[in-house]
């Protein structure tokens, strides 16, 4: 029984329940239409994302495989690194993640912008390395206070140590990070920025064994980052151990030897083809590479005059000298040019195509063949002989005799030197060949060029009578235990006669033992055989010749080939000391030190 | 006694009863990986919102009407004394601290408004322009000082009024007119002098979600992955891996509904929006004694229809996030109550029809 002050009329009411009605049905459609589509129709798509979301693939870095010498010590290893990341995703405050990084690193913040600029195309969750090698202080701070710094995450991960420091150095070579630019050009999928890779030496020639095989793990991680649980994932495999030919304890050994000076060593056994030391001065520790260069480091060490990043042994280029003399004697015999018994008579100089030339020793030797010529190192000799060869003949067994080539060793970046000929001639200067150069080039000068490596490749050809063998530093490569890859000796023929390399030889025996120019080399009891070869830096006929010829840097070089014993030849030295000076005074005496050396401890190979 | 018990609409009661549950069970699941018990305080605000429901409802439906200038009046004193002097939480000044207990005052003024708006409704027999003028003023008032505090959410649900006092009332075309170009005028000022930073970023990544997915835009991105995720039935109660690993935002409050999409999936989600239809549609029929009743029911219902529409549209990306709530499921005990406050006002006047 109430009391109505209703005013509104009954359509009305009646309209507004009506609407309201109406109403509530449309939008409850909509409603439902709306979450149909997104939760039936489009539920595949929203549920990719949604564990998109959560899971990561993680991926676990391979430790590099292990470089051993012949006799199993460690050369190259692993150890444990720890590496400040910085997420993207869980950065608030840029300009704060970017202080806290400098701070953490120690590196600028301008250094800092340019890393995640590097990194700027990766998915944000990507963590970025900021620093690797961590101090532990450092990554116990950033450890404890993980709350405050979700955008950073300290990996714990294997890095490459050199446990002998600048011993051998340029054999094992470095890793360094790889390049933005060397990723794109790359096949996808092998590696990822921030990974490391070899650049020289065998750390790049076996990169393929060494890198080991990459694992990852799938975890799934909340908003902010944090890890929930972590799923089996697959394993890393450790790289193959590399084992060298090397002999660490020779490599030493020779390393003090040339303690001072700069230059390059290569000592080749014979009976295998197989480098057991090689030394090039002055030298770098290769962990600096590995321990992400500082621009100063790298400012200091690449533009050190002496280059010590620069393996002399292979990229080093040097006049050959009196060496070649070997290779002109057994061009002379093969072509029938010279027996042993044509003599030539030296009186200090003589006229060349109008030009005076001149023996090193200006007195004279008097008239002489083959075996003394040699001995001796004898220009004069020579210059005759060239003169009755013509630039290409010379050339043509030059390079059957491993010049102006690669080697072949297994180390990458290796230069191929020069022989020039009447075609190179018209090539670079447009201008056919002058008989007058031959002459210079008869005795190693004038534009030819070589390595060390090629004179060891030379020499060890001629002490095998024209087997020339196949240069390797790696012995094998084991993977868990199973040789994978071993290395066999290799020879290949000379086409020249194996009488003429024994004329040759007998040169060479007597340079070394019967009062030649190596006779600092000899050492009793051994019958080693070796040329030496001093390359001037200046010419004798500059006019500050007497003056300039003081300085040490335009000393000349000191070249001393050799290999040992003469019958059953085991052991090929190469010694080239950059402005040592007289060979048969600098790089002789310390070739008899490394056979002494070796054969006092033949036992042991 | 009996009578009340008889006519009373139970019903719906227990509808609105099992929204807040259900509410309650999403809270617990959205702050179960944080180790939150939100879900414990909204269970102590809905014990205590059913008592003042009680109280409410047994008051006279005259009284509360001859009541509802005052309170609004004390409200407006309120929100002015607070944007002076009140405390801050989570860069906004609309909470205010009693006894340990945050109170949202903003919220409470609903109600009041409501009946305020009803009556005078009711009052002017047309709607010319000082009527329309001065509804517009008392609407106005209150959403300039939550504004200012700053509240958007609850601001923007009481401008709602305005196109349902127009719906309720035929208003002259030229009115209309003027209002309109007013409304374009203030939300130019409104843009550029009192939206702050983020709020503007908030209505620019709504028009371009995609464009900020990793900054602004991650709310709206990450609330359609979760429902989307939950497909026909569901993750599982607590196993949505969205809410578990904090993808989602505002997952106890503005985004409760990603929550049971992504949980119960499309089915109970349905259900859910079953239960609000059965709710609206139940509250929208009824009989009145008088002309403000009616006036009431609607503005106050329809209010929380565009509270719901509002909140369910800003979880999958149809409207800019603002920060409104989900009326009933959400955590929030002023919102509670307030809802509460007004509901009992709704079924008082249903009752009063079988009452003498």
């Amino acid at each position: 029984m109430y009391l109505s002050k209703r005013k509104l009329s009954t359509e009305f009411v009646k309209r507004a329940a009506v609407v309201s009605t109406v109403f509530l049905v449309v939008i409850f459609t909509v409603i439902l239409v709306a979450f149909w589509s997104i939760q039936i129709v489009h539920n595949e798509a929203y549920s990719r994302l949604a564990m998109r979301n959560i899971t990561r693939v993680v991926e676990l870095p391979a430790p590099r495989g292990l470089v051993v010498d012949r006799s199993g010590m460690v050369l190259a290893e692993n150890k444990i690194n720890f590496t400040l990341y910085l997420i993207r995703e869980n950065v608030a405050d840029l300009g704060k993640a970017i202080r806290l990084s400098s701070f953490f690193s120690g590196k600028s913040m301008a250094d800092i912008r340019q890393i995640i600029e590097k990194f700027r195309k990766f998915a944000g969750f990507y963590r970025i390395p900021i620093k690797s090698n961590l101090p532990r202080s450092t990554v116990i701070f950033i450890q404890s206070r993980q709350d405050e710094f979700p955008e950073f995450e300290i990996g714990l991960e294997p890095s490459r140590t050199y446990p002998l420091g600048e011993h051998a150095a340029h054999v094992l070579g470095y890793i360094s990070e790889i390049s933005e630019a060397e990723l794109n050009a790359g096949s996808p999928g092998v590696y990822n920025l921030g990974d490391y890779v070899g650049r020289s030496g065998i750390e790049k020639q076996y990169e393929a064994f060494l890198k080991g095989v990459k694992g990852s793990q799938t975890v799934i991680k909340n908003s902010i980052e944090k890890v929930q649980q972590v799923h089996a994932g697959i394993s890393p495999e450790i790289g193959d151990t590399v084992v060298l030919s090397m002999d660490l304890q020779l490599q030493e050994f020779i390393e003090k030897l040339l303690a001072g000076e700069n230059g390059a060593v290569g000592v080749l056994d014979l009976k295998s083809g197989g480098v057991l030391a090689l030394v090039s001065r002055p030298s770098f520790d290769p962990e600096i590479f590995s321990r992400e260069i500082g621009q100063v480091e790298w400012q200091a060490i690449s533009n050190d005059p002496l280059n010590p990043l620069q393996d002399k042994f292979l990229q080093g280029l040097y006049s050959p000298g009196s060496v070649f003399k070997i290779v002109m004697a057994l061009a002379g015999l093969q072509e029938r040019l010279v027996t042993p018994a044509t003599t030539t008579f030296c009186s200090g100089s003589q006229v060349f195509y109008d030009r005076e030339f001149h023996c090193w020793n200006t007195g004279g030797h008097g008239a002489m063949n083959l075996f003394p010529a040699l001995q001796n190192s004898c220009n004069i000799y020579f210059y005759n002989l060239g003169k009755r060869m013509d630039i290409d003949t010379i050339a043509r067994y030059s390079r059957l005799l491993g010049l102006g080539g690669p080697s072949g060793i297994d180390l990458p970046n290796e230069n191929t030197g020069l022989v020039p000929d009447s075609a190179w001639k018209m090539e670079t200067s447009h201008q056919r060949w002058f008989p007058g150069e031959t002459i210079s080039v008869a005795i190693g000068h004038g534009s030819m060029n070589v390595t060390p490596v090629q004179m060891l490749r030379l020499i060890s050809t001629v002490a095998l009578r024209g087997r020339m063998p196949k240069l390797h530093l790696l012995q094998r490569i084991e993977r868990r235990g199973q040789v994978v890859m071993e290395s066999v000796p290799e020879f290949f023929r000379v086409p020249i006669d194996q009488e003429n390399f024994e004329l040759v030889i007998e040169g060479l025996y007597r340079v070394v033992n019967s009062g030649g120019t190596g006779w600092a080399a000899m050492v009793p009891g051994l019958d080693i055989c070796g040329k030496t070869g001093t390359s001037q830096i200046i010419a004798k006929d500059n006019p500050r010749y007497n003056l300039l010829s003081k300085e040490k840097r335009f000393m000349p070089n000191s070249w001393f080939v050799s290999f040992a014993p003469r019958g059953n030849p085991r052991l090929a030295v190469v010694v080239m000391v950059e402005n040592g000076g007289d060979a048969g005074a600098i790089a002789a005496p310390l070739a008899a030190q490394i056979y002494k050396k070796f054969f006092a401890n033949e036992r042991l190979f | 006694m009996k009578d009340y018990f008889k006519y009373f609409d139970k019903f719906t009661f227990v509808l609105l009863l099992a929204l807040v549950v259900i509410g309650i069970f999403l809270i617990f699941s959205a702050g179960h990986s944080t180790h939150e018990t939100n879900y414990l305080k909204q269970t102590a605000w809905m014990l205590f919102s059913l008592l003042v429901f009680f109280a409410v409802f047994s008051l006279k439906i005259d009284f509360i009407f001859r009541k509802a200038f005052a309170a609004y009046l004390a409200l407006l004193v309120i929100l002015a004394l607070q944007i002076t002097v009140g405390g801050t939480i989570s860069r906004t000044r609309s909470w205010f601290r009693l006894w340990g207990i945050g109170l949202q005052f903003s919220e409470f003024v609903k109600v009041p408004l409501a009946l305020y708006l009803a009556k005078m409704l009711t009052e002017f027999e047309t709607m010319g322009p000082r009527a329309f003028g001065k509804a517009i003023a008392i609407i106005l008032v209150p959403v300039a000082l939550i504004v200012l505090q700053p509240d958007m959410g609850v601001s923007f649900i009481l401008c709602a009024f305005i196109p349902l006092v127009i719906l309720m009332r035929k208003i002259k075309p030229a009115v209309l007119v003027v209002s309109v170009l007013m409304v374009a005028l203030s939300g130019s000022i409104g843009w550029h002098m009192v939206l702050k930073p983020y709020q503007k970023d908030r209505i620019v990544s709504f028009l371009n979600p995609m464009k900020y997915k990793t900054s602004i835009g991650y709310h709206v991105i990450q609330s359609k992955i979760a429902i989307g995720s939950g497909g026909l039935a569901g993750k599982g109660y607590l196993k949505g891996s969205q809410s578990k690993y904090q993808f989602l935002p505002a997952r106890h409050t503005d985004f409760i509904v990603s929550v049971i999409g992504e949980e119960f999936g499309f089915v109970f989600t349905s259900i859910l929006f079953f239960i609000y239809f059965l709710v609206f549609y139940r509250q929208f029929r009824f009989n009145f004694r008088n002309d403000e009743e009616f006036y009431f029911v609607f503005l106050f219902n329809g209010i929380i229809l565009f509270q719901f529409l509002i909140n369910v549209f800003m979880a999958i990306g149809f409207f800019p996030v603002l920060g409104i709530s989900l009326p009933f499921v959400s955590y929030g005990g002023s919102s509670l109550l307030s809802l509460f406050v007004g509901e009992a006002v709704i079924f008082r006047i249903k009752i009063n029809n079988y009452l003498p």
